[in-house]
């Protein structure tokens, strides 16, 4: 009688633990897996940004030729119309886009003229090593408020300026060549007030060379 | 005359009662209430300077301020919180212990209706806290990273000391740094080692890794405190002109040794410009505000031997 006692109890225990489990055995690989998917992707983001939100968005930005001659009369005046800032920061974005004549042509710098006749560099695009949030924070596109943790925010701007690294300074560093065209956006920094703006530094989103 | 002695004895005794009996200041007076400091440290000249900002700027706007030191222990954290919500305070200024770990106490205190405003360390959630006052460390490290390859060069090794594992701003600075610093190849990092954002242990980190990698040519220190340690090492071991040292905060003894040469380079952090803008915040808050950014990021600038002049009391002259 003891046996059977004993039996249908271990029967009863079997079956509660496995209608109610006290714990779930689960494969390494699928832990792993779901990890992988919980962490931010910043290339994917960046991506999906850029095709998404930064290039429909260069119809906005600012045309060169209406800034550089606003910037030359009343540089207060044309931070204030045209540039967004982030934070408490002195340093100000400004997000442009227009067409200019190749003058200079560097391993990190291409230089253009803007200006009908002019042959002085007024706009030199950044195209060499690409580094900091001007891509990221120029625009007002992303908020820094959205972000939960500031290391995603931060890989945001790092993924940003590899795409700039590997799609659109390739194809200007070829074909960009003295007087030739060349229809460009992007966005630029600037430090403070003090900060010399002749050319204005432009890390590109865009170049097409004609 | 026997009455008269009793009646000077009296109005003497009621003299001396009426100057013994506990004055209200002009503050307290007119004080709007009590307005807690919460500091990850004060083990740390640094943010003795952020807290006692923060709470000079609190007194100023008419409250009761008082500074609880968590001695970088979330624990320690949790036990002023306990007491800051018990004790009727009307805000907290909060410098956090760890992005992570501290964000139950941050639920605790809005749970009970009290606001915090986080400043210069972050908490890893958007929804706790009312809003964060963080310093840009990631640009500002890019900027000290665009520095360290023009002053180091693009060969050579060097070495990292970083600040306490679980902060934010620890990875955003090494980030940073390494986002500039790792496109050069010919820059190789010998060793890479937590020196808790602490003076004593980045010396002693500075120390050993001097033993096991005697030709370095510069180390990066994810704050000052630590790079004063092992600016201290690298004299004792008579490599100071060899290594060159690069911090990040802006404190004071540092941008001194940045002028004197000893010191490549530091990141100016503005902490009196966090402490004194959080606790506006809070003021604007206690009166009715409630629409803050959930992040304010506050730059960080380059301070070099070149531009030195310019900095100086956490700050800009």
């Amino acid at each position: 009688m003891a046996a059977v006692r004993w039996f249908i109890a271990i029967v009863v225990l079997a079956g509660i633990c496995w209608l109610f489990p006290i714990f779930h055995v689960v494969p390494l690989k699928t832990v792993t897996a779901e990890k992988a998917a919980e962490t931010f992707d910043a290339t994917q983001f960046a991506d999906n940004f850029w095709t998404n939100q930064l290039v429909p968005a260069i119809s906005k930005s600012v045309k060169a030729d209406v800034l550089l001659p606003a910037i030359q009369a009343d540089p207060a005046a044309a931070k204030k119309k045209f540039s967004r800032s982030v934070g408490l920061s002195e340093s100000y974005f400004y997000f442009l886009s227009g067409t200019g004549r190749v003058v200079a042509v560097s391993d990190d710098e291409i230089s253009l003229a803007i200006t009908s006749g002019s042959t002085n560099a007024e706009v030199s695009l950044q195209a060499g090593l690409i580094f900091g949030d001007a891509i990221r924070d120029g625009t007002g596109l992303l908020n820094a408020s959205d972000y939960p943790n500031s290391q995603d925010f931060n890989d945001i701007s790092a993924a940003l300026d590899h795409i700039v690294e590997t799609r659109v300074l390739p194809a200007l560093h070829a074909q960009a060549k003295i007087g030739a065209t060349v229809s460009f956006a992007g966005c630029a920094e600037v430090d403070d007030e003090s900060t010399d703006l002749k050319p204005l530094k432009v890390i590109p989103v865009q170049a097409e060379v004609r | 005359m026997k009455t008269n002695w009793f009646k000077l004895a009296l109005a003497v005794l009621a003299a001396i009662t009426i100057l013994l009996l506990p004055q209200a200041s002009p503050a307290q007076t007119a004080s709007k209430g009590k307005i807690a400091v919460v500091v990850s440290t004060l083990n740390n000249p640094w943010f003795v300077v952020l807290a006692d900002t923060a709470k000079a700027r609190a007194v100023e706007l008419g409250y009761d301020a008082t500074i609880f030191d968590s001695q970088n222990d979330t624990a320690k954290e949790a036990s002023h919180f306990e007491n800051v919500i018990a004790g009727g305070y009307k805000a907290i200024l909060f410098n956090p212990t760890d992005a992570n770990g501290s964000i139950a106490n941050v639920e605790k205190a809005k749970a009970a209706g009290i606001p915090v405003f986080c400043i210069d360390r972050e908490i890893n959630s958007t929804n706790a806290a009312t809003s964060q006052m963080l310093s840009d460390s990631y640009s500002g490290c890019v900027k000290l990273g665009q520095y360290f390859v023009k002053t180091v060069g693009k060969q050579g090794e060097y070495a990292e000391l970083l600040g306490i594992v679980g902060d934010n701003n620890t990875w955003n600075r090494s980030k940073g740094f390494h986002s500039v610093v790792d496109r050069y190849p010919g820059l190789k990092m010998v060793a890479q080692q937590s020196g808790d954002f602490d003076r004593a242990k980045g010396l002693e980190v500075m120390e050993s890794i001097l033993q096991a990698h005697p030709n370095i040519k510069a180390v990066f220190c994810g704050n000052d405190a630590m790079a004063m340690g092992a600016y201290q090492a690298l004299v004792t071991a008579g490599k100071d002109k060899q290594v060159k040292v690069f911090g990040f905060d802006g404190a004071d003894e540092v941008v001194k040794m940045i002028a004197e040469g000893k010191i490549a380079a530091t990141g100016m952090q503005f902490p009196k410009t966090m402490a004194r803008k959080s606790a506006e915040f809070a003021d604007e808050y206690i009166k009715g505000e409630r629409d803050f950014p959930q992040k304010v990021p506050v730059p960080v600038e380059l301070v070099t031997p070149e531009n030195v002049a310019k900095y100086g009391d956490y700050g800009k002259k």
